[in-house]
């Protein structure tokens, strides 16, 4: 009996003792909330009151300076106060833009798979001290989840990959050539963007948009101007968006209205082992001549190659449905949140934006010019349109060359034929970033 | 200004390589790919796999056919399912 009250009393001896040596512990460890805490003391209704006001949104907007930081997802060293334009007239402005973009994505239809997250990524992080861009916020973790580290543009490719069908490609093969004439957009946009004023390291960043790849696009930027990253990001995936406005007047202005109308022959039958071997070969050719892509093609050619070995469709339809799906909500958010006003609003933003734009248009009529050039001394008849699908956007600019197509002579789908220009335009410009990326190791 | 100067004449530099490297390696997979076909054409003669032709005599080669017919029902009955 008595040892049992011995050993009892000993157990909360011990007890206590741990639980002190606990607290005082925590006491050590974490100063701030307690002495947070010890500071309470009684309120009034009215300080309550004021107290609760300058925590709203109304008054975080009209305050100017209420030294609210910049949120930075890594919680970098360039983190500083906001100017009283970023904390209050731009977050509204970003609002409305925000608004703006919900209005194409909804009534407009543009791309609304990528312009619904990432407008509503931008309207959270333009909420007043919600820093939810920060490091500890939703979209900061997102950020740093998957865009800050390259990861999700990589999962992109694997998904359009396993949804690429390089059938069209390998049954006319000189058209991937095509694809290769629009990647002049990218460089001629380098040229601007270094007239213009940019280092050459950020203006190989932005000419990027010109291949019109928002996957390529961010994993660009984070190696080369990580700082541009959510100006770039937003305008490639803009002007992906935009296809459908911007392609067609470019491609109606450079084809007579006979080449418009020009009917292709149908493509051959590929043979199925012609598909299978095709990722391992242009991986093989990345493998011997650009490295620097093979995260990019690495990625696409393994979705690719899930797809066509046919004895994983549970693999591939994930990659191509699921997987995709996921990363699109996640990489939407992220780059959403590079909406905030503090780092859209800004100079810079600008030039990036209209430089993107003429990357852009000088990519689609480079691709019609060669098309051209192939028609007149091509034995089979080419329809100049389709090089309008040398930019990667894969596959809404071979629809929207279809669509032009069909309008000049229905009934001439154009599709097919302008698939194999698309997804050559992919590779070629995941080729072009390599070069950019080799030049500046 | 000289500086400038400089950087136009390098980002002009960038394309003549960046295009060169683009054309150099849609033009070799261009030609990889027709040399595949070409081979493939001459070896795997057309669908192969598909064509009854072969004689019925191999047991484990009719189970394969077997096989492969079923999953391509099964396959065909999924698709047109979803």
């Amino acid at each position: 009996m008595r040892i049992k009250n011995i050993l009892i009393s000993l157990f909360f001896a011990f007890f206590v003792f741990t639980n002190v040596a606990q607290a005082s512990e925590h006491e050590s460890g974490s100063t701030p909330p307690t002495t947070e805490k010890k500071a309470y003391e009684s309120k009034s209704l009215s300080q309550l009151a004021s107290s609760w006001w300058s925590t709203t949104g109304i008054n975080a907007l009209i305050d100017f300076d209420d030294g609210e930081t910049t949120s930075e997802p890594k919680g970098a060293d360039y983190e500083r106060e906001m100017t009283w334009f970023e904390s209050s007239l731009g977050r509204i402005i970003m609002i409305i833009i925000v608004f703006v973009l919900f209005y194409l994505a909804i009534a407009k239809n543009f791309e609304p798979l990528l312009l619904i997250p990432i407008a509503f990524g931008g309207l959270l992080a333009n909420i007043p001290l919600a820093n939810m861009g920060g490091e500890h916020g939703m979209l900061g973790i997102i950020y740093n989840m998957g865009i800050a580290n390259e990861f999700f543009p990589l999962l992109i490719f694997m998904g359009v990959g396993a949804m690429t069908d390089f059938g069209p490609l390998l049954a006319n093969p000189k058209t991937a050539i095509l694809g290769g004439a629009a990647q002049f957009g990218i460089f001629g946009a380098l040229v601007g963007a270094v007239v213009l004023g940019f280092e050459l390291q950020d203006a190989s960043a932005i000419s990027i948009i010109g291949g019109a790849d928002g996957p390529t696009s961010i994993f660009i930027a984070n190696r080369l101007a990580p700082d541009m990253l959510g100006a770039i990001a937003v305008a490639a995936y803009s002007y992906m968006a935009l296809v459908p406005v911007i392609q067609p007047p470019i491609m109606r202005a450079l084809t007579t209205k006979e080449e418009r109308r020009i009917v292709m022959k149908t493509g051959r039958k590929v043979h199925r082992l012609e598909k299978l071997i095709f990722p391992i070969v242009v991986l093989m050719l990345t493998l011997l001549l650009l490295p620097e892509s093979a995260p990019l093609i690495g990625a696409f050619a393994f979705g690719n190659f899930a797809k066509e070995s046919g004895v994983v469709d549970r693999l591939s339809d994930t990659m191509q449905n699921s997987l995709i799906n996921v990363i699109t909500i996640f990489l939407g958010l992220g780059v959403g949140s590079k909406l905030a006003a503090d780092k859209f609003l800004v100079l810079e933003t600008m030039g990036i934006m209209i430089i993107g734009l003429i990357a852009f248009s000088v990519g689609t009529a480079a691709g019609v010019l060669m098309a051209r050039l192939m028609n007149k001394y091509s034995d089979e008849p080419i329809n100049p349109l389709i090089g309008a699908a040398g930019v990667s956007a894969v596959p809404m600019s071979a629809r929207v060359v279809s669509k032009v197509g069909s309008e000049e002579k229905p009934g001439n789908v154009l599709l097919m034929h302008a698939m194999g220009p698309n997804v050559a335009g992919v590779i070629g410009s995941a080729v072009a970033a390599g070069v950019l990326l080799s030049i500046f190791k | 200004m000289a500086d400038e100067v400089n950087n136009v004449a390098e980002a002009l530099k960038f394309m003549v390589l960046g295009m060169g490297v683009v054309f150099l390696f849609l033009l070799i997979l261009v030609k990889v790919v027709e040399l595949q076909a070409k081979l493939i054409a001459k070896y795997f003669p057309e669908d192969a796999p598909k064509t009854p032709a072969t004689p019925a005599g191999n047991s484990a080669d009719e189970e394969q056919r077997k096989v492969a017919a079923i999953i391509a029902a099964v396959t065909e009955f999924r698709n047109k399912k979803s």
